[in-house]
């Protein structure tokens, strides 16, 4: 991925959401996107040329741009049609998005459209966040990575933050076919975030 | 047989639906759903039966489709009738606030150039403020107050606009608490279905929402007994100690009521008849 000067930057056409751009890099906020965040962390998560991505949870669309520009394609799913109407005026633009409007908690919507990829990163803030990604699972091809970002006050706004982690990454090892990596808190840039990292056996 | 968005394959072999992007759209649709992980479109095989002719081919191919598919639920999902009255309330709930800010500011500004001048002890009408305040003043605070006037125009109009419109997507919520109170329901619900699968009890803490957290968070304070339903003139006017009777009652009978509305589409007038009653008992004093 590439840095300049420690920011993070990504390379394509720019203007998707105001953001500032060195020469003919966008710079990629991380206290705008979680994923910045994440590869701001050091955990070793990269983006690579000639992956496939299926993100769910793509909402206006600015992170997802972002993975775009280092990838080969994002299957970006999105159910909400407000969000979705910006996502498609990205997705215009970038020749490598192919959104999707469905409801990531049931991939058989899609199932007949996503092809295998490397890269399931999970975004959608629901209850049930663990069960979603484990679901989406079935795209990963084995020795993939499974990205869930927790959003532990969407799970439960009544326990700690740590107790929704180590239940999510204990749901995540029992659940079968993934093992949990890494795992990250996104402090400073998002307060109650985590980030846990796993491989598809 | 495994079918996928380019066509089915068959013992191997694969057949491409052919079409263009609306005839494929319109196959994936009618397509019955599958979760097997090794059932899914593999680009290759697409291109070896001549679906299309390489891998960027088959990403664009697919874009297009996905592009159809997601136009076309985005238009069902704005085609209910309640779209855009949620709209129309939420601006009708902001309009309100503007004004009511401004005129604070500019009654502020008006009292600095009339020293003289004093809200205190006089129940002025805001809108009479207003009209006095704009007589009375050049410049621009004689246009802010010229301003507010015309807004507060603009919402006595959409109030009504919002009210009939209530009236029309839910006659029986609307008959129980009036357009505007079932209007600011379904706003809090997200929309006439989501209401119609609320049930009473959700219903009757809906717009509550700083009160019902810091309940059942900490449990220091007591549960909420109303949310936006505090509005209808039966739960505020009712004496304080039957008040959380009238809203659990009126909250019930709304719930059955918004399915009536969701399912029915048209009033059903004995059973308002019926829950009317049992709302006016629920209000009576022992």
């Amino acid at each position: 991925m590439i840095r300049i000067d420690g920011v993070l930057v990504s390379r394509g056409q720019g203007g998707v959401y105001g953001e500032r751009m060195l020469g003919d890099l966008r710079v990629w906020d991380p206290y705008r996107s979680k994923l910045a965040a994440l590869c701001y962390q050091d955990t070793g998560v990269e983006l690579a040329p000639g992956m496939r991505v299926l993100y769910l949870g793509a909402a206006h669309g600015t992170t997802v741009s972002h993975v775009a520009d280092y990838t080969d394609v994002v299957y970006a799913v999105e159910i909400a049609p407000r969000p979705m109407q910006d996502l498609l005026e990205v997705a215009r633009r970038r020749t490598n998005i192919v959104p999707i409007m469905a409801d990531a908690a049931r991939p058989e919507q899609y199932a007949r459209l996503v092809e295998p990829v490397d890269m399931v990163y999970q975004d959608v803030a629901q209850p049930d966040q663990v069960a979603i990604a484990l679901a989406n699972c079935i795209f990963l091809k084995p020795g993939g990575t499974l990205i869930l970002m927790l959003k532990t006050r969407s799970v439960d706004t009544r326990r700690e933050p740590a107790a929704v982690f180590s239940d999510a990454v204990a749901r995540l090892a029992a659940g079968g076919g993934v093992l949990v990596r890494d795992s990250a808190w996104l402090a400073p840039y998002h307060h109650d975030h985590a980030a846990i990292i796993c491989t598809a056996t | 047989m495994q079918s996928y968005w380019f066509g089915d394959v068959v013992d191997g072999t694969c057949h491409p639906c052919g079409g263009d992007a609306a005839a494929i759209a319109e196959r994936v649709l009618s397509l019955d759903a599958g979760t097997d992980p090794s059932a899914l479109p593999d680009w290759q095989v697409a291109v070896s039966c001549g679906a299309c002719r390489d891998r960027m081919d088959y990403i664009r191919r697919l874009r297009d489709v996905c592009f159809l598919l997601a136009e076309r639920t985005i238009q069902e999902k704005y085609s209910g009738r309640d779209v855009e009255l949620l709209q129309m309330t939420r601006t009708l709930d902001e309009l309100d606030t503007v004004i009511n800010l401004l005129t604070g500011l500019a009654a502020e500004w008006y009292q600095t150039r009339h020293p003289a001048f004093s809200r205190k002890f006089r129940r002025i009408q805001a809108r009479t403020l207003v009209r006095t305040m704009s007589r009375h003043s050049g410049g621009a605070l004689g246009r802010v107050t010229g301003d507010i006037g015309r807004l507060s125009e603009t919402r006595t109009a959409l109030a009504r606009e919002v009210s009939e419109r209530a009236d029309e997507v839910m006659p029986n919520c609307s008959a129980l608490v009036g357009g505007l109170v079932a209007a600011r329901l379904i706003l809090h619900a997200g929309g006439l279905e989501p209401l119609a699968r609320l049930p009473g009890s959700a219903i009757q803490v809906l717009g509550a929402r700083a009160a019902l957290f810091s309940h059942l968070s900490a449990r220091s304070t007591p549960c909420p007994k109303h949310g936006i339903i505090f509005q209808h003139r039966r739960v505020h006017n009712a004496p304080l100690q039957v008040r959380g009777r009238v809203a659990r009652v009126l909250a019930a009978k709304l719930a059955i009521a918004a399915r009536l509305d969701l399912y029915r589409c048209a009033a059903a007038p004995e059973f308002i008849e019926r829950a009317q009653a049992r709302i006016d008992a629920a209000g009576a004093v022992p």
